[in-house]
């Protein structure tokens, strides 16, 4: 029956969302099912039931009078959409996991940059020479040369992929549903990745807590430079995985949007969820850059106070902000 | 073996329906088990062929549709003919004669 159901979706993919059209859909599906139930009834193989009742079903041209429309298939010819095959959305699927994984990395390389001031600092202090935390300094700018040079490189990945944005594009039924499941069999994988980030976050501050009331004031390079730093390195993973976790289900929502609403195909369910529409056009900038305007913030608060030792916070409120955010600026 | 022409049946489709409506109001799928039944397997007419005399009928006012629930909880659409309908049907039977008569001197039959 499922076949049955693809093979009538298909064939309806790009007429236009019409009642009218709904009504046929609606009708010769019921009819179809009515002739396969007694097929398989009559003992009929279920292939050789699915085979009769679709070589039965007729020339969706025959319909176009009652659907208010001249003619279906020139109809469908004229339609000037990019059909993306199924290949091609696996491939960009493992472009976009591949274009977030640098993105992630640079962000986590962000996060880690104020780790060397602060030890190299604390060194500094410790044996009473100020020129090592220069050092400290000059790794600091490596550290967010390296990863704006990630940043680029995951914009570069995606050149290809541009046209998606440009011209109007469109998947079938079946790649729709095949792309809907996978997404729901990649949740589980999402949300241990995201729950492992939120505890590493969570305990990044258990290291300086723990060794300050161990040793006291007595180790200085420990407890003010190598244990803050922990911060930075457990804040930075775990905000990694919490970028990373989600990485695919961008790319499947984004697949899942490209069909025109205005069409059958674009009124399929889970396309319906995550078709997103702004408030506004600032809205949608914001979000569209929404990492790289929290990059912009973070390293402007950061240059202008030098309390490296709390503007990270920016990237896990960043975190929790953006849904919020989103359902804000979100067309309801 | 020789299938029918779906070209010549077309004119005809309406009548076929109709005729099976005569009886009692009808959906879908039983119209055209009924048409295949009467035909002899001789006439298996489409879905899309049935949903566009449907629509087309009920336009001109030769049928009437409302839905009800089968026994299996099935919402299904029924059609009713309508006194138009059947004044249609009638008009179309003499047509038919007419048209079987003069076509019959133009065959040359092997009986």
């Amino acid at each position: 029956m499922e076949t049955i159901k693809n093979y009538l979706e298909t064939m309806f993919a790009n007429l236009p969302n019409t009642l009218e059209v709904k009504k046929a859909k609606d009708e010769l599906y019921s009819m179809m099912e009515d002739k396969f139930t007694e097929l398989i009834g009559e003992g009929k193989p279920e292939n050789e039931a699915i085979a009769i009742v679709i070589s039965e079903f007729g020339n969706l041209d025959e319909i176009s009078e009652s659907l208010g429309i001249n003619n279906v298939v020139s109809e469908m010819e004229t339609t000037d959409r990019r059909l993306i095959s199924q290949n091609e959305c696996d491939n960009y699927i493992a472009d976009s996991a591949r274009r977030r994984f640098f993105n992630s990395l640079g962000i986590l390389l962000c996060i880690f940059s104020p780790i060397g001031p602060i030890i190299f600092g604390s060194i500094g202090n410790a044996v009473g020479i100020d020129a090592i935390e220069l050092i400290g300094v000059i790794l600091l700018f490596i550290c967010i040369a390296a990863g704006i040079s990630l940043f680029m490189i995951a914009s570069f990945l995606m050149r290809d992929w541009k046209f998606l944005d440009k011209e109007l594009c469109t998947i079938s039924y079946s790649t729709a549903e095949y792309l809907a499941r996978e997404k729901e069999d990649s949740q589980s994988y999402k949300l241990v990745l995201r729950t492992l980030g939120i505890v590493l976050c969570s305990i990044s501050f258990l290291p300086v807590i723990i060794l300050d009331t161990i040793l006291g004031s007595s180790f200085s390079i420990i407890t003010e430079g190598f244990a803050p730093a922990l911060i930075f390195i457990g804040a930075g993973i775990g905000v990694f995985f919490i970028m990373f976790s989600g990485a695919k289900d961008a790319a499947f929502d984004k697949l899942l949007s490209l069909n025109d609403t205005t069409t059958v195909a674009g009124n399929y369910e889970p396309v319906k969820k995550v078709k997103k529409e702004y408030v506004s056009r600032a809205a949608e900038i914001l979000m569209k850059d929404y990492w790289k305007t929290v990059l912009a913030i973070y390293l402007i608060l950061s240059f202008t106070s030098f309390n490296w030792g709390s503007t990270w916070l920016i990237w896990p409120i960043a975190g929790i902000l953006r849904k919020p955010l989103t359902e804000i600026f979100l067309k309801k | 073996m020789i299938e029918i022409s779906s070209d010549v049946i077309r004119g005809y489709n309406d009548t076929i329906i109709l005729f099976i409506l005569l009886d009692e109001p009808s959906y879908g799928y039983d119209i055209s088990k009924k048409i295949r039944a009467l035909s002899e397997d001789k006439y298996i007419i489409k879905e899309t062929t049935l949903y566009s005399a449907f629509t087309r009928m009920e336009k001109n006012g030769y049928v009437e549709s409302y839905s009800q629930s089968a026994e299996n909880g099935k919402k299904r659409t029924y059609y009713k003919i309508t006194e138009l309908g059947k004044k249609y049907y009638e008009e179309k039977c003499q047509e038919w004669h007419l048209t079987k008569e003069v076509v019959e001197h133009f065959i040359r039959g092997e009986q």
